[in-house]
């Protein structure tokens, strides 16, 4: 099936006869997208269902005033980003848990999960991603699994290019010695 | 063969290029990285581990609708306008001007301030209504009043000049 284009969808909207049908080929094209982004953060299913919807929402009440100074997926990833960044660190407050303790609760949440079913080595790698800090961890998603350029990445966070590409850099080699640790080879 | 050196004649060597600094101690360090990566890739595909409920998706796509194009939008109460034509506007605005006016008018007719005239008039028609022996009564009692009193006085005063010396006044005061 053809994917829309974003120019598309943004003209559609403008239009109210055709709003409702510009939000739907929207939510087909990135739902999945944005669902992925988000749980790979949160981690749990149920977390991710309330915010995947609070942003759907946002970008429903929100779209007209969207300028196209920046591409329309990466305004939607930002809002994504910026919902479950909030979202973790209410977590963390509400648990009294430090801003800078990040792996401990969230890899609970994950050994304990009934979604997610791989095995020993992919465990690993989610407790290695689990070791870093949020924004970073957000930055090696983005990169390694949306597989997403730098200047897009920028664009969500705000972020100079530079200081991504080293943010990148120092996750790999952290989660290189986290994978290695067990003399575990592939 | 004689292009290739005329070019090494006029452009020896250098090309002009420059990198980064530190540039070549860092690739090394990052290649290793880029490799890894790759590896990890191919051994732990993205996203393997993490499941979802059946046809969650689609229960979204409906989660997401019901919470925006079908909300259902607050139904606004039909205004109509009180002066919908501005002959209605006038003629409200006569009628008040109207009934105002009368009732002012009506307002200042019960409401006379009584003149001067009518209080005195008043109290001589009191007096006109009183007998008049009681009146000359009251008024011969008041004159005799007076009388008295001075005749008591003057009876005081010979009693006292006749029955005590002078030294004895002096003493009493």
């Amino acid at each position: 099936m053809k994917q829309v284009e974003d120019s598309e969808i943004l003209e559609k909207f403008s239009n109210e006869k055709t709003r409702n049908e510009a939000f739907n080929l929207l939510l087909t094209k990135y739902q999945q997208k944005i669902y992925w982004h988000i749980r790979r953060l949160v981690i749990d299913h149920d977390d991710t269902d309330d915010l995947v919807q609070d942003v759907f929402v946002k970008v429903w009440k929100n779209l007209e005033k969207f300028r196209s100074d920046s591409q329309l997926y990466t305004w939607i990833y930002r809002i994504a980003t910026n919902e479950s960044i909030t979202f973790l660190n209410k977590k963390k407050q509400r648990n009294n848990i430090p801003l800078d303790e990040v792996s401990g609760e969230l890899t609970d949440t994950l050994v304990a999960s009934e979604y997610f079913d791989g095995d020993k080595l992919q465990m690993k790698l989610q407790k290695a991603l689990l070791t870093l800090p949020d924004k970073q961890r957000l930055i090696f998603n983005m990169k390694y699994f949306d597989e997403l350029k730098y200047e897009e990445i920028s664009e969500i966070t705000g972020t100079s290019v530079g200081a991504l590409k080293a943010s990148f850099h120092i996750a790999v080699k952290k989660i290189e010695a986290f994978m290695l640790n067990d003399d575990v080879t592939f | 063969m004689e292009n290739n050196e005329w070019m090494k004649g006029n452009f020896p060597g250098e090309t002009g290029f420059t990198t980064p600094e530190n540039y070549f101690a860092e690739l090394t360090e990052r290649i290793n990285s880029a490799v890894f990566i790759e590896q990890m890739k191919a051994n732990v595909p993205a996203d393997k581990g993490y499941t979802l409920p059946d046809k969650y998706f689609e229960k979204l796509t409906s989660a997401v609708l019901a919470k925006t194009i079908e909300e259902q939008p607050v139904q606004q109460t039909k205004v109509v306008k009180l002066w919908h034509s501005k002959l209605l506007k006038y003629a409200s605005a006569a009628c008040f001007l109207l009934i105002a006016g009368a009732g002012l008018y009506f307002n200042n007719q019960q409401y006379q301030p009584q003149p001067k005239e009518y209080v005195e008039i008043a109290g001589e028609q009191m007096l006109y209504d009183i007998d008049e022996e009681v009146i000359i009564e009251h008024i011969e009692a008041s004159q005799s009043g007076q009388t008295k009193s001075s005749a008591e006085d003057e009876a005081l005063e010979n009693y006292i000049l006749n029955n005590y010396s002078q030294n004895d006044l002096v003493t009493g005061l």
